[in-house]
């Protein structure tokens, strides 16, 4: 194992500071992030901060929702949105990556290369023609516009991350179910998605925090009604009089949901996103 | 060739048309399109697009653009730093975890945690953090007494753009050091063994097993985030804007606000191009690095 | 009628020609075996038959049918896999009725039929589970029982018993052996196992490098081999080919190795000297015997495996290994004497082609 190599590389106390330096510069952002927003305006605003227990307060949590315009519809308009992106993702995508895993087609690795490349491209580029074209067709400011856009960059991580989990199902099974008598269509729906529900979910859940997160193109393509969470979030952060602890009751609530999916399915998310990017 | 691969064929074609259907709509048109965009005076005014051709004159103007010339240099500078830093810190946390010592699941929730939060929150977060007066940074570093006086983290262009940088190295780093772990794991510890009984120390096992097996995966890490810095906006349009004095402003950036504050969407769409061309040739270099893994991987 | 019938049968993966020119005949009913090492294409073939792959020319016939263009299931053919494979989410009755399932048959049909098949394999009582659940062994059974519920005109089985350990495929193959003697359905069976080949096969097709070497009942291809190939693939273990040449004039013609003289029959050595081309013996171990009256030779080296010990014997100009019953020690160095015990085993081959010289 690498471990007990570096093991003897540094000392072990090392390890141990480094390791506690790593979870508190990571967490430590994070943690501040959660404590502050159970605090009272007044407590952060003294010099020191004011831990007494009086300070803590769940006034922020129920009072952003009225100081931040719209908050609840950006949380809504948001799970819409993942919700509705992720279901056609995969819809499409699983079929997708199973053409491309397993049958052989002429032209797949071509197909495949472009996919990968359509994970390099920046949004500005797509994002202004995108724009034009919405205004034409009357889509600003929907959420129909962000689910078709969204769909822009997630297809393709859906397609890549399954295509890698379905070659590593054992070619025998399918031959087993064609001798059997079963179309492709039918190993497909039969065979090979039962076996992959974990996958499937997990990659759904990739791909819905993938759209929760986003903020380019809702911020270029919403303006009212479709806005989303994270763009209710910048702008309220941006007012001027900040009531710093509700700020952070925002961002702790936008973050909340896809910190626990991440958190749930972290195996499955590091195993094949990371392993994926790595090897392709 | 016999019915056995038309009826595959007819199969996965069928199921790659929905697929390759939407992304061809939605990317390859969009992109096509983005080129012709940047050959045009185009403006938004009053609701409506009001363009002519001119050729490649957005182009040009783009080389005397001063605006764009800093844009070009602070991403150049600022890109090259985060990937070298994150790439370095990176590797070490990945060392850190593979370590007995970090082998406990709870470190592998934290790397995963930065990555999550959305960019916009993490964005929100540390405007807190950086806030002059009551930022906790602030106030940690005077109660240590590292400063002495409220720092304007945000203040001139120089310290806004570190400042950024180091926030985006704070949230890159996990999920490169994810990749990287993921990379390291690969590598066969029989060839520790091996070198082991050849008479290698722990530093040079290092050396010649670990950092020459884990050589492609630090590639890949190098080519994606460049791509990522090359992306960077949240943070931007969070904390400063652009400021101060366009300091921060980065092309991407800058692309955005042409289009979509200055309107000018065709000089918009130039600069939007050249962020594409560049992040097209480290895409093609990614796709090289990963050909021999798509070949292994197809038969 | 359910013979199979390869004529010309070729498969190339791009520019690698896996299968090159095969003609096979498997009469109705018959237990065939494609036997040789990995790589050599008895799998590739196996899938041609199967419908699995499309070859790339060739016809294949089953029943008299062309089925280049069926499916694996218009073909009516059955095949048991390596690895079992086995559908991992469906119970044992859901994995044996899956094809029942596929044509349409309603549930009650197929519990019935289910039910029958499980039984005549003793699976009845692990229908309910995964496959997770089972033991090797009743894995490898209900990999049967999803073949022989199909009621198939054609077996096929590809390298099914590779995975087990000993004990379990000497019991395996028994089954299958039984198996067939019951429902004599044509048979096309891959191993590289020679061993299992001679014991299930009514013949087997020795193969190389995507072609047919030879094609003959155990016996043939135990006794007389075609070529050194076949002669070394089969038996264990592997014969050795010794160089020489023929001598004796006027008196009894012999073959000679060294100091090691080997007695010829006179047709045996009038057909060795026609040509000028060197040969090589060969003599599998458990025809070569010590006896006092043989040729002299040390033992380099004793290896006792239980029912037998395999001595390798050296002597100027040649080693042979000999297969000694039981377990016998013997000090490497020590003067021991050998013969072959029976003219009829000794194998004359062409050096330079590999093919057996026929001396009778």
């Amino acid at each position: 194992m690498a471990g007990r190599r570096v093991g003897r590389l540094v000392g072990p106390s090392i390890v141990v500071v480094g390791l506690a330096l790593f979870v508190v510069i990571t967490i430590g952002p994070l943690a501040w992030l959660v404590i502050s927003s159970f605090m009272e305006q007044q407590a952060l605003t003294t010099r020191p901060p004011d831990f007494s227990a009086a300070s803590f307060t769940l006034a922020n949590y129920t009072g952003v929702f009225a100081a931040a315009a719209q908050l609840g519809q950006g949380f809504a308009n948001s799970f819409l949105v993942a919700l509705f992106t992720t279901a056609v993702a995969i819809a499409v995508g699983a079929p997708a990556a199973y053409a491309l895993a397993r049958l052989e087609l002429p032209g797949a690795d071509a197909i495949l290369l472009m996919i990968l490349g359509t994970q390099m491209l920046p949004g500005i580029v797509i994002a202004i023609p995108l724009f034009i074209v919405m205004s034409h067709l009357g889509l600003v400011d929907t959420r129909s516009a962000l689910i078709i856009v969204y769909l822009s960059f997630n297809l393709p991580i859906v397609i890549w991350i399954l295509r890698g989990f379905f070659l590593a199902i054992p070619r025998g099974i399918e031959r087993a179910a064609a001798v059997d008598g079963a179309t492709t269509a039918q190993i497909f729906r039969l065979i090979v998605l039962p076996i992959s529900l974990a996958p499937l979910f997990a990659t759904g859940v990739f791909a819905f925090i993938e759209s929760w997160n986003e903020f380019f193109f809702a911020l270029i393509l919403t303006r009212q009604s479709a806005r989303t969470a994270p763009l209710v979030i910048s702008q309220f952060a941006g007012q001027y009089q900040t009531v710093f602890g509700q700020m952070m009751a925002a961002a702790a609530l936008a973050i909340a949901p896809v910190v626990a999916l991440a958190v749930l399915f972290r195996n499955m998310i590091m195993k094949g996103f990371a392993e994926g990017m790595v090897k392709g | 060739m016999g019915t056995l691969e038309q009826r595959r064929r007819r199969a996965g074609y069928a199921a790659l048309a929905p697929a390759l259907l939407i992304l061809v709509l939605i990317l390859a048109y969009p992109i096509v399109d983005s080129m012709l965009l940047s050959l045009q005076d185009l403006r938004a005014a009053g609701g409506t697009f009001e363009g002519r051709f001119i050729g490649l004159s957005n182009y040009g103007a783009l080389l005397e653009d001063r605006t764009f010339g800093a844009a070009l240099s602070a991403t150049a500078y600022f890109t090259a730093i985060e990937v070298v830093v994150v790439v370095l810190l990176a590797l070490g946390v990945a060392l850190l975890l593979v370590h007995p010592f970090g082998r406990f699941g709870i470190f592998r929730i934290v790397l995963l945690l930065p990555w999550a939060i959305a960019p916009v929150a993490n964005a929100v977060l540390w405007k807190w953090i950086l806030h002059a007066n009551y930022g906790i940074l602030n106030v940690l570093l005077l109660e240590v007494g590292l400063i002495d006086r409220n720092v304007v983290w945000l203040g001139t262009a120089r310290m806004a753009l570190h400042t950024v940088l180091a926030v985006d190295i704070w949230k890159s780093v996990p999920f490169i050091a994810i990749l990287l772990l993921a990379g390291l794991s690969k590598v066969p510890p029989v060839l520790y063994r091996a070198a082991r009984l050849d008479g290698a120390n722990a530093w040079e096992q290092f050396l010649h097993i670990t950092l020459p097996q884990l050589r492609p995966t630090i590639a890949v890490a190098v080519i994606l985030q460049t791509l990522w810095s090359l992306r960077i906006f949240d943070l931007i349009f969070v904390l400063t804007k652009g400021g101060p004095a366009d300091g921060t402003v980065f092309l991407n950036f800058l692309a955005y606000r042409t289009t979509f504050n200055f309107l000018d969407l065709g000089y918009g769409a130039a600069i939007a191009n050249v962020v594409f061309a560049v992040s097209f040739v480290l895409a093609l270099g990614y796709i090289w690095l990963l050909q021999p893994g798509l070949q292994r991987a197809g038969s | 009628m359910a013979e199979v019938e390869l004529r010309a049968v070729t498969k190339n993966f791009g520019k690698v020609a896996v299968c090159r020119g095969i003609d096979l005949q498997v009469a109705d009913g018959e237990f065939v075996t494609l036997l040789g090492p990995s790589g050599c294409g008895k799998t590739t073939t196996l899938n041609l038959v199967a419908g699995l792959e499309d070859a790339s020319a060739g016809d294949i016939l089953i029943g008299g049918r062309r089925v280049n263009d069926f499916t694996p299931f218009e073909r009516d053919v059955a095949m048991v896999f390596q690895n079992y494979a086995l559908y991992p989410h469906m119970t044992v009755a859901e994995n044996i009725g899956f094809t029942l399932r596929l044509r349409g048959i309603g549930r009650a049909g197929r519990r019935q039929r289910v039910a029958e098949v499980a039984e005549s394999l003793e699976l009845s009582g692990v229908l309910d589970r995964l496959p997770a659940q089972l033991s090797g062994g009743q894995q490898q059974r209900v990999a049967l029982g999803r073949a022989i519920i199909r009621e198939p005109q054609v077996f096929l089985f590809d390298e099914p018993f590779s995975n087990l350990d000993a004990g379990l495929r000497i019991k395996m193959r028994a089954e299958v052996k039984e198996l067939h003697q019951r429902l004599r359905v044509t048979s096309i069976f891959v191993t590289h196992d020679q061993e299992e080949a001679l014991s299930l096969s009514d013949r087997i097709a020795v193969m190389r490098e995507g072609a047919i070497e030879q094609y003959g009942t155990p016996a043939e291809v135990y006794a007389r081999p075609a070529s050194k190939y076949v002669a070394r693939f089969i038996g264990s273990p592997p014969l050795e080919f010794l160089p020489g040449r023929v001598e004796g004039e006027g008196g009894l013609p012999a073959f000679r190795v060294g100091a090691a003289a080997f007695p010829l029959p006179l047709r045996t050595a009038e057909r060795l000297v026609q040509g000028a081309q060197t040969f090589a013996l060969g003599v599998r171990p458990e025809h070569v015997v010590l006896s006092p009256a043989g040729i002299r030779a040390t033992v380099r080296l004793a290896q006792p495996v239980g029912p037998a010990t395999f001595v390798t014997l050296a002597w100027e100009g040649g080693e042979l290994v000999a297969r000694v019953p039981g377990m016998a020690s013997f000090a490497a160095g020590s003067a021991v004497h050998f013969q072959v015990d029976r003219e009829e085993h000794l194998m004359f081959f062409d050096d330079h082609q590999g093919r057996r010289l026929a001396t009778e």
